[in-house]
């Protein structure tokens, strides 16, 4: 009511043109109140300090809000982080028993005529010697790799160190599922033959090489499966939130 | 409560100038996403390009395959000499992961396009890593097994007295060989489209 009763006091005031007190005016700085017609209205900022108070609680509020919600993004990153360097570790485990394995998987037949002894060898195979060359450049890589993992669970935020990681863990599987699966055709060989070119399954003779470089094959399929749960971890913790 | 009164003074005669600043308030455009939708929509369509490449290649490889029979032009009064794909295991997993692989991509086409149209969803994206990843692997395990065989169609292995084929069957190897490559040449794309999904799922 005070506010309405102002208003018109005011424009009843400048729509007669009356000189108007010096009291009312104190606020305005122009003083020519003769050159320009100017309406005044009285706004009634009706809001108390309790209430000024509390929005800028709110304000801190979201602040914190925001800071609260990128530590939980950043912890389950973390968490994918950690799973990432654990799975590193193990898969290291796998590739080096793999390759040490076909590596000296040697077996010597205790009879021999008398021109020849009967050996067998991973370096009698070309597709062997593959595997044991591409497994370890597999294992040394994983260990080339364990910094970056640390920097994702020291900045988990960060997506760089995960895109590295994600393409050359991609080149890395690669490579590992072409020895593994170009080896596994010569061990099914190995063992089964194939009486349609005439190829004889060499396991009935060399019991022990076929037992171990079935062995390596295994382990380096197993080190293939941990290959894909790294990938798939890079990928998700490079998802946006 | 008190009321706190200011008193505003609002000039009736408003300059041009002051009509002119009001309405820019609410101009200001969100730069960022409009951007970064724009070049995660480009790098979709390429990875929809890659994947048409990527069928061609691997049906080519699986039909090359399928289609690899050869009959030698003598016999003998018990046997003729035949050659095809079904005579060695390897070849037969060749085919069918080949097949699967061709099968998988084509139904994968419509994920792409759902990644052209909403450029900025990351759900999509990540399914098709994900299943990009095992196929690249599978297709990889298929050419590599094969390629195995292969080598030792062309070059034997004297220390096990396996007496390389290609000689006889000259057509067999041949296209077998080609087969091999095909499938090679699709897992190259496999991994440009893993690389392409991971970067498109960063953020920024």
């Amino acid at each position: 009511m005070p506010t309405s009763l102002q208003v018109t006091f005011l424009l009843t005031l400048i729509v007669s043109s009356k000189p108007i007190e010096c009291g009312i005016v104190r606020n305005n700085n122009s003083s020519s109140w003769k050159k320009l017609a100017k309406e005044s209205t009285t706004i009634d900022v009706g809001e108390s300090s309790t209430m000024t108070k509390s929005r800028s609680h709110v304000v801190a509020d979201d602040k914190k809000k925001s800071f609260v919600s990128a530590t939980t993004r950043g912890g389950y990153k973390r968490g994918l982080a950690i799973f990432d360097f654990l799975l590193r570790l193990a898969a290291i485990v796998t590739t080096i028993t793999a390759s040490s394995v076909m590596y000296t998987a040697e077996e010597t037949l205790p009879f021999f005529t008398q021109f020849l002894q009967f050996q067998a060898g991973y370096d009698d195979f070309a597709t062997f010697q593959f595997f044991v060359i591409a497994i370890a450049i597999v294992a040394s890589y994983l260990v080339l790799s364990l910094p970056f993992s640390i920097v994702t669970i020291v900045r988990p935020l960060s997506t760089l160190p995960r895109l590295i990681l994600l393409i050359s863990d991609t080149v890395v599987v690669t490579l590992t599922t072409s020895a593994t699966a170009a080896t596994t055709a010569i061990v099914y060989l190995a063992h089964n033959g194939n009486p349609n070119a005439n190829w004889l399954p060499i396991c009935q003779q060399f019991g022990d090489f076929c037992q171990a470089t079935s062995s390596a094959v295994v382990a380096a399929s197993i080190g293939i499966v941990f290959f894909i749960l790294l990938i798939i971890i890079s990928a998700i913790a490079l998802k946006r939130h | 409560m008190k009321n706190e009164s200011t008193i505003i003074d609002v000039p009736a005669e408003s300059s041009s100038a002051m009509k002119g600043k009001a309405p820019l308030i609410g101009v200001a455009k969100d730069h960022t996403t409009s951007g970064s939708g724009g070049y995660k929509r480009g790098l979709s369509i390429f990875d929809f390009l890659l994947r048409l490449a990527a069928i061609v290649a691997a049906s080519v490889a699986a039909g090359t395959m399928f289609t690899s029979d050869e009959t030698l032009p003598f016999f003998t009064q018990f046997l003729q000499f035949q050659a095809g794909y079904d005579d060695i295991p390897t070849f037969q997993f060749f085919v069918i992961a080949m097949s699967i692989v061709s099968g998988y991509l084509v139904l994968s086409l419509p994920i792409s396009v759902v990644t052209i149209v909403r450029p900025l969803a990351t759900a999509p994206r990540l399914l098709l890593l994900v299943l990009d990843t095992a196929a690249l692997a599978f297709n990889m395990a298929a050419a590599s097994s094969a390629a195995a065989i292969s080598y030792l169609a062309h070059n034997g292995n004297q220390n096990t007295n396996w007496l390389p084929i290609c000689q006889q069957f000259g057509d067999f190897c041949l296209k077998s060989s080609g087969a091999v490559v095909s499938s090679f040449v699709a897992v190259v794309f496999f991994t440009i489209l893993v690389v392409l999904s991971g970067v498109a799922l960063k953020r920024h």
